[in-house]
């Protein structure tokens, strides 16, 4: 059985000064007389989760919702264990598979097919199992003979169907999801609107994240409203 | 699956890469693929370059310095094939984590993947590399001996060194972007004082400046047996000293510092 356990989660990370900010630094300093210079130069510390709790089991559906920069992606790689918190404690049951960003782990120069077997890998998947799910994504992603060409020369809208394609491909306990089939003409958005719903069916854990409320609210059963890095879960008629 | 931290973070992601080394073969391999990807040669280019550089030098070289070219050249090749494994490695691992942000950013993935992967990737280009040596020792005819083989325990260590080397400058050079000119620029110096060219005892004088450099360790234990001699025993010293001294505080920051990763790049 798939859970996830969030304790009093708490992501801190520092931003270092690059140049320029140093140099702006400076710059202020000359003009306030020295009441930012203790600043100067060292290190801030952005606060992107702040103590969340919260314990997710078997069917849950959450919809994230929240203003740009409120922690969302922050959230959602927590969850997917890449960021590891600073303080507080994270268990996790369950394979995870993750659609954050598009294109992590495509190689523009490889075509279609060495891309499928890439970032099925990359994925956890063996050669063999990625080999089953190829006419899979072939059907799905109608890319045809385009699929033995460099993905660099795809269009935004082709290399989206391809990545949502392999991304999905798998089935995975917990499944995360950012906001990423915004791109794609309107029988590819349908389409992969049924493989998601189909997936979401199958996976025992099922976060999300988007700014499209009526996609939230059709998808899930637990909302989270993110702010500031704060957690609130809401029910349905706040969103 | 559960994730549970039972060891310390760093040693528990060199865990997961040793778990995961069929990723790390297959990502090598695609990533030189896509390199090679429309070029007739592919990593051959990198041969035909060596053979190029090391007949040219070769020649030059054993003018200028009124040298032997049958003792000259067969040191000359295989210092330079050395030197091409570690320093473009070294140069290349700066930036490993920034370019592969992709995928640290978005998959729970091991990050010593990546450093791992380049070193294979580099270990295959020295694998294409390593012939034109063969070659040249047949032409220049040099004796063969048993003795040649020691090159491969050589090799071992080297590369095991080259395993700390590449996740220390790799969890370096994402933290401090400069880093990665800084290294581009001091590899000629390193190379200038690391017995590439010559041999130490060439030169009785710069003997000791050379030996404070530790690639003229990395260089000497492979090559003193390729060219039929066993290594004095300080270089094997040295070696296997750096081995555990590199690899002990490699881990040590590197559990330290492997959550912080990610938010680095």
């Amino acid at each position: 059985m798939a859970h996830l356990i969030f304790d009093n989660v708490t992501i801190q990370y520092p931003i270092y000064n690059n140049r320029s900010m140093s140099l702006k630094n400076q710059l202020v300093r000359i003009s306030t007389g020295g009441l930012i210079e203790k600043e100067a130069g060292n290190v801030q510390i952005v606060t992107a989760l702040k103590n969340v709790t919260f314990n997710a089991k078997e069917g849950d559906r959450i919809g994230l919702v929240g203003h740009n920069g409120a922690g969302k992606s922050t959230l959602l790689r927590t969850m997917a264990g890449i960021y590891v918190p600073t303080h507080g404690s994270v268990d996790r049951v369950g394979r995870v598979s993750t659609v954050l960003e598009m294109g992590a782990g495509m190689d523009p120069e490889l075509s279609g097919y060495e891309n499928i077997t890439r970032m099925g890998v990359l994925s956890g998947m063996s050669l063999n199992e990625v080999r089953k799910r190829v006419s899979d994504i072939e059907e799905f992603t109608q890319l045809g003979d385009f699929l033995q060409i460099p993905v660099r020369t795809y269009s935004t809208g082709m290399a989206t169907r391809l990545m949502f394609a392999v991304a999905t491909s798998s089935q995975p306990d917990i499944l995360l999801v950012d906001e990423v089939f915004g791109t794609g003409d309107a029988e590819f958005q349908n389409r992969a609107r049924e493989r998601m719903e189909a997936l979401i069916q199958s996976v025992g854990v099922f976060v999300f994240a988007s700014h499209d409320h009526d996609l939230v609210r059709g998808y899930c059963n637990r909302f989270f409203k993110l702010e500031h890095g704060n957690v609130l879960e809401i029910s349905v008629d706040d969103i | 699956m559960r994730t549970v931290d039972t060891f310390p973070p760093g040693v528990a992601d060199i865990v997961g890469s040793l778990k995961n080394l069929r990723i790390i073969i297959f990502m090598a391999l695609s990533d030189l693929r896509a390199r090679y990807k429309r070029s007739v040669l592919g990593p051959f280019w990198v041969t035909l370059s060596t053979a190029a550089g090391s007949a040219g030098l070769g020649f030059l070289w054993s003018r200028l310095m009124h040298m032997d070219a049958h003792t000259f050249v067969p040191s000359l090749t295989a210092g330079l094939i050395l030197w091409q494994y570690m320093s473009q490695l070294i140069v290349e691992s700066t930036t490993i984590f920034s370019r592969q942000a992709s995928i640290i950013r978005n998959l729970n993935l091991p990050v010593s993947i990546h450093p791992l992967q380049l070193l294979l990737r580099h270990l295959i280009n020295f694998a294409h590399n390593a012939p034109v040596f063969i070659v040249v020792a047949f032409i220049l005819k040099l004796p063969f001996s048993w003795t040649m083989l020691w090159a491969l325990p050589g090799l071992l260590i080297l590369t095991l060194n080259l395993v700390w080397i590449a996740l220390l400058f790799s969890m370096l050079g994402a933290r401090f972007r400069d880093l990665e000119y800084l290294i581009a620029s001091i590899m000629p110096l390193m190379m200038f004082i690391s017995p590439v060219f010559y041999r130490p005892n060439y030169l009785k004088v710069s003997a000791k400046i050379i030996w404070m450099n530790p690639f003229s360790h990395f260089i000497e234990i492979v090559r003193y047996p390729l060219l039929g001699e066993i290594p004095p025993l300080f270089v094997i010293e040295v070696n296997v000293a750096l081995l555990v001294f590199g690899s002990i505080f490699t881990l040590w920051l590197f559990n330290k510092k492997r959550t912080r990763i990610p938010f680095w790049i």
